[in-house]
Parts: structure tokens; C-alpha cells; sequence
């Protein structure tokens, strides 16, 4: 047991490791930051939620970057990408912890970050699940990949169209922008990199080809994580450091182990596997949504 | 019933009395005195107890005694969840001026047998007399529910508890014990979730309903070494403090690939 000096509660050191290392096993299997688990985790551990927002974004700018460092041994990051993504992050993530601040003294953060994690994990959950079984269908039938992705998109026909090189696209540098503005408020909101939207998003929106889209995308979730960081420190004072430390050490071994055995292992399986969870996860939000609560009262327009 | 009646009683009540939370006269000297005064919270903090100990000055021990410890009253806002569209939501917010962020109440027999309502309203020692509104009440709703729900909150969050003298003291839970001669111990848990912050024991004792004598002893938890300085870092260099967590978070990634690397 330790005590939580901003959190002001004791948590079991090896529990928060366990929970924080799992986690980070899944996002290097995957190459998502994995707040999205974490988050909702260190809620159930007892963590108020501002903190555990907050402070689950110094662990995955801790995981971006040990991800990123191997990412860019294999030269697997579109910095030119990476870099307008980032921008709008910053813009974006901003705003988020502004929105967050006001939502926290409205008493609707709760709400809000429960109607954002259900739309967004059950969508994204069926995507992936429906994407990866048609691939795992077609590739025993005839053996060959089909991945259907159409030549153009919007990308393709918007003003200010730039060459990324490493991706070998010649796109507009508006999607990228708003697309990185939409994950950094998201990230500030909820707590998350963001990473498992971004990712899906580079691939069906800007049509980046797969083997640059995980390193790209961990470095628009560390530069926004890093900045929500600062933020919430400055805005709100809810980053709990001895918390982050655990984290961290959780995170980024669990990371580099997931990322060993997801260079093993068929992609399509690990995208069938994470839609599943996030359609599990996003079943738990909704019953918590529509189920008639016990105690109607609540503490509200608070920071606890 | 009789907590909708005490409710009704502290809106008369808390206008006149809400400073009159300490009584001017004191017939009898009170002798109490806490284990501990100061309260240190360090990495393996884990909550702590108040232990208070007095004497009743009454030889033949006639007299109830009441000790309450109290936090720092506290701005506090209870919502009410609203079915919209299927969906449960927070709505009908009421704003509470003054809550105390912790309220321990013990007593040797049942308050109510003690002293009348207005008593324990006027020496504030039910938590729910603290409480103030601060925020006009939706219309429609009842004012002394969202009082009521502040409390049963606060008592599920173990920050408010009560012990009336009928069951026997506990170890973990704490109690009050009465010994020969007048000697009483209080034992209160403080929760690790209990605010830091400068706390009160207040000794009262009463006679056949009315307040004789009563005590406050000042307890002080605090942080102190490492936990200390984050905390004052967060506070006071709060930029600073986001920095630096941003730097151990870099550091943490870049050790962890290097070591994976080799290996």
C-alpha cells in the first residue's frame, strides 16, 4: 500500500502494477495507448475521475514515446504526418481541458465522458470486429488480404494538398489537422490517446498505408498526452505523481513485451480481439446508463 | 419521521444559532485531552484514529457525554439523477454553502435521550445542522431530501459516522467507552479519504438535557516528506509540476526501450 499524495487515498502498489502493466501489454500488442482501459480502470481502483484522467495521460505519453523510439528504428513514423496531426492536437486538447473544467463545475463530466466512451468504443468496436472477420473470412477462402479501400477520398480532392513521402500520399493538409484537433479534445475529455480512433481513422479517412500508421499515431498521442499533462497540472491540479511513477513502470514494460509478441502474431486476429473488448466495454457504459440508479443523489459540480 | 421533524426544526434554527457554535458558559471544567495532536500523513498512510480521553468532573458520574470531531466545513453541490430519454442524468443541482467534510458523533446513549432537538441543532451536533444552503431548491423539490442525501453520502463514504452507545466499541470502527470514576475514551476513525486539514474534537457535557461544560482540542493532520513536497508542488508550481511529470514520463519510456533493446 502507498498513499496517493493528490489523490489523497492509499492504493495496493502491486494491483495498480498489475492493472497499468496489462494495459500496456495490450497497447504495444495493438499500438494504442491504451487510456481508454486505463482510465475506467483506476475509476473502479477508487481513483476520483479527474485524476485518473489526468494522470493516465503522463502514462501514455510514457508508453508513446518508449513505443515511438522503436517505431523509429524501423523508420516507421510519417513525421510530416505525425507533425499536422500534432498541430490540431495541440489546438484540440486545449479546448479539452477547458470543456473539462467547465463540464467538472456543470456535474456533467461523468455523463458526458460515459455517452463519449459509448459511442465511440461500440462504433469503433464493430468496425474493427466486422473489418478484420471479413479478412480472416477471405483469407481462408482464397488465401489473399482483401483490404477495401477506396483510391480517393476527401482527402484527395480538398485545397492545400502537400506530398507525404513515407506514406507516399499527395493529400490535403486539412484532414490531418481537424482529425488531430478531434483526438486531442477527445484526449483531454476523456482521458485516452486517442490512438485506437486515430488509427482507424489514418487508415479508411487518409488512406496511410498500415505499416506507418501505428508510429505516426504514437507520436500525435505523445505530444498531445505530454501537453494534456501540463494542462490539467496548471488548470486543475489533478496530476498525481506517485500514481503517474506506478503507471509508468506497469505501462511501459507491459508495452514492450506487447509489442514483441504482436510482431508475431496476424493482425486481423488482434483487431478481431480489441473490437471485441471495446463492444464489451462500451455494454458496461450503456448499463450503466439505462439502469435505474439505486442512490439518486450524487456529489456533483465538484473536483471529488 | 423524527429526522423530517429535525429538519423542519433546523431551518428555525440555523438562521439564529449558526454562530453559536460554542457555548459561552461553562459551569464545570471538562478534563480531555487527544493521544495525538498532530497527525502525519507520509507513503504508507493508511487513515489514523482520534483518540480523545476526559474525565466527567461529577463524582457520583451523573451527566451524558458527546464528542464530536469535525473537519473544515466545505462548499459541497448535490445533483439529482433524471430519466431523460432512457438515460439516467444529473440534474436539479443545490448548492450547499457549508458542509463539514467530516463529522464523527459519539455519545454513551442515543443523542435524542440526551438533548431536544433544538440542542442538537443549536450545538450543531447532527451533521446535517452544519449543512447551509447556499442555492435556491428546484421547484418542486424538498429541500431537507438533498440535505438528507449530503448526509447519507457522506456516512457511505465513511467521512460522517455516529455511535450511540449501543453496541459495544469496536477496534476497527471506534467507539465510546465508559470507565469507572468518570474516565471516558473516544475512538473515532479517520478514513484515508478524510481531508487533510485542521480537524476539532469538541467534548460536551450534558445534564438532564442541558449543556454544562463542553471542550475543544484542535488536531492537526498534515503531510510530511515526500508526499509534503508534491503536494506543494502540484499546488504552488503547478506548471512546473506538469513539467516535470511530462520529463519522468519521457525519461520512463526511454529507459524501458533501451533496456529491450539490449536484451
Amino acid at each position: 500500500m502507498i498513499y496517493l499524495p493528490i489523490a489523497e487515498m492509499p492504493v495496493n502498489v502491486l494491483l495498480v502494477l498489475l492493472v497499468s502493466g496489462g494495459v500496456g501489454f495490450v497497447s504495444g500488442l495493438v499500438g494504442v495507448g491504451g487510456g481508454f482501459i486505463m482510465t475506467p480502470a483506476l475509476i473502479f481502483l477508487g481513483v476520483p475521475a479527474p485524476v485518473a484522467v489526468a494522470t493516465g495521460a503522463s502514462q501514455i505519453a510514457a508508453t508513446s514515446f518508449s513505443g515511438i523510439m522503436t517505431q523509429t528504428r524501423r523508420k516507421t513514423v510519417d513525421w510530416r504526418m505525425g507533425l499536422l496531426l500534432s498541430i490540431g492536437g495541440i489546438a484540440g486538447s486545449g479546448s479539452g481541458v477547458w470543456l473539462f473544467e467547465r463540464l467538472l463545475r456543470l456535474g456533467q463530466l461523468d455523463l458526458i465522458i460515459s455517452i463519449l466512451y459509448l459511442v465511440l468504443l461500440s462504433s469503433v468496436g464493430f468496425l474493427m470486429l466486422s473489418e478484420s472477420y471479413s479478412v480472416i473470412r477471405g483469407r481462408t477462402k482464397s488465401g489473399v488480404s482483401i483490404l477495401r479501400r477506396p483510391a480517393r477520398t476527401v482527402a484527395h480532392t480538398l485545397p492545400f494538398r502537400i506530398a507525404f513521402p513515407r506514406s507516399g500520399l499527395y493529400i490535403s493538409i486539412i484532414p490531418p489537422l481537424v482529425l488531430g484537433f478531434a483526438i486531442g479534445a477527445l484526449a483531454a475529455i476523456m482521458g485516452i490517446g486517442g490512438g485506437f480512433i486515430l488509427i482507424p481513422a489514418m487508415i479508411y479517412l487518409l488512406r496511410m498505408p498500415t505499416h506507418v500508421v501505428v508510429g505516426t499515431s504514437l507520436f500525435q498521442v505523445l505530444v498531445v498526452s505530454s501537453l494534456v499533462v501540463i494542462l490539467q497540472s496548471a488548470a486543475t491540479q489533478t496530476v498525481d505523481l506517485v500514481l503517474a511513477a506506478l503507471l509508468m513502470l506497469g505501462g511501459v514494460i507491459g508495452a514492450q513485451f506487447g509489442a514483441r509478441v504482436g510482431a508475431g502474431l496476424k493482425n486481423e486476429h488482434i483487431r478481431a480481439l480489441l473490437g471485441v473488448l471495446l463492444i464489451l466495454a462500451s455494454a458496461k457504459f450503456l448499463f450503466d446508463l439505462v439502469v435505474p440508479p439505486e442512490e439518486q443523489y450524487v456529489f456533483g459540480g465538484g473536483l471529488w | 419521521m423524527v429526522r423530517r421533524a429535525l429538519a423542519a426544526l433546523a431551518f428555525m434554527a440555523l438562521s439564529a444559532t449558526a454562530s453559536a457554535q460554542q457555548p459561552t458558559e461553562s459551569l464545570n471544567d471538562l478534563p480531555a485531552a487527544v493521544v495525538e495532536e498532530q497527525i502525519t500523513v507520509s507513503s504508507d498512510y493508511r487513515g489514523s484514529y482520534v483518540t480523545v480521553f476526559g474525565v466527567n468532573p461529577d463524582r457520583r458520574g451523573r451527566g451524558d457525554i458527546v464528542v464530536v470531531v469535525r473537519g473544515p466545513n466545505e462548499g459541497a453541490v448535490i445533483m439529482r439523477k433524471r430519466n431523460f430519454y432512457g438515460l439516467w442524468i444529473n440534474g436539479d443541482p443545490v448548492e450547499f454553502a457549508q458542509a463539514p467534510s467530516f463529522f464523527a458523533v459519539l455519545s454513551n446513549r442515543p443523542l435524542r435521550q440526551i438533548a431536544n432537538a433544538q440542542s442538537i441543532w443549536q450545538y450543531q451536533l447532527d451533521p446535517a445542522a452544519s449543512a447551509q444552503l447556499a442555492s435556491a431548491v428546484p421547484a418542486g423539490a424538498d429541500p431537507s431530501a438533498y440535505r438528507r442525501a449530503l448526509v447519507r453520502l457522506r456516512y457511505r463514504q465513511g467521512l460522517y459516522q455516529s455511535y450511540d452507545g449501543r453496541a459495544r466499541p469496536e477496534a476497527d470502527r471506534g467507539g465510546l467507552t465508559m470507565y469507572q470514576g468518570g474516565l471516558f475514551r473516544a475512538v473515532v476513525r479517520l478514513p484515508a479519504n478524510a481531508p487533510i486539514a485542521q480537524y476539532y474534537a469538541d467534548t460536551y457535557l450534558f445534564r438532564e438535557g442541558r449543556l454544562v461544560s463542553s471542550q475543544r482540542i484542535p488536531v492537526t493532520i498534515s503531510r510530511i516528506g515526500v508526499e509534503r513536497r508534491i503536494h506543494d508542488l502540484a499546488t504552488n508550481a503547478s506548471w512546473l509540476y506538469g513539467i516535470v511529470t511530462v520529463l519522468l514520463a519521457l525519461f520512463a519510456g526511454w529507459v524501458a526501450a533501451l533496456l529491450f533493446r539490449r536484451t
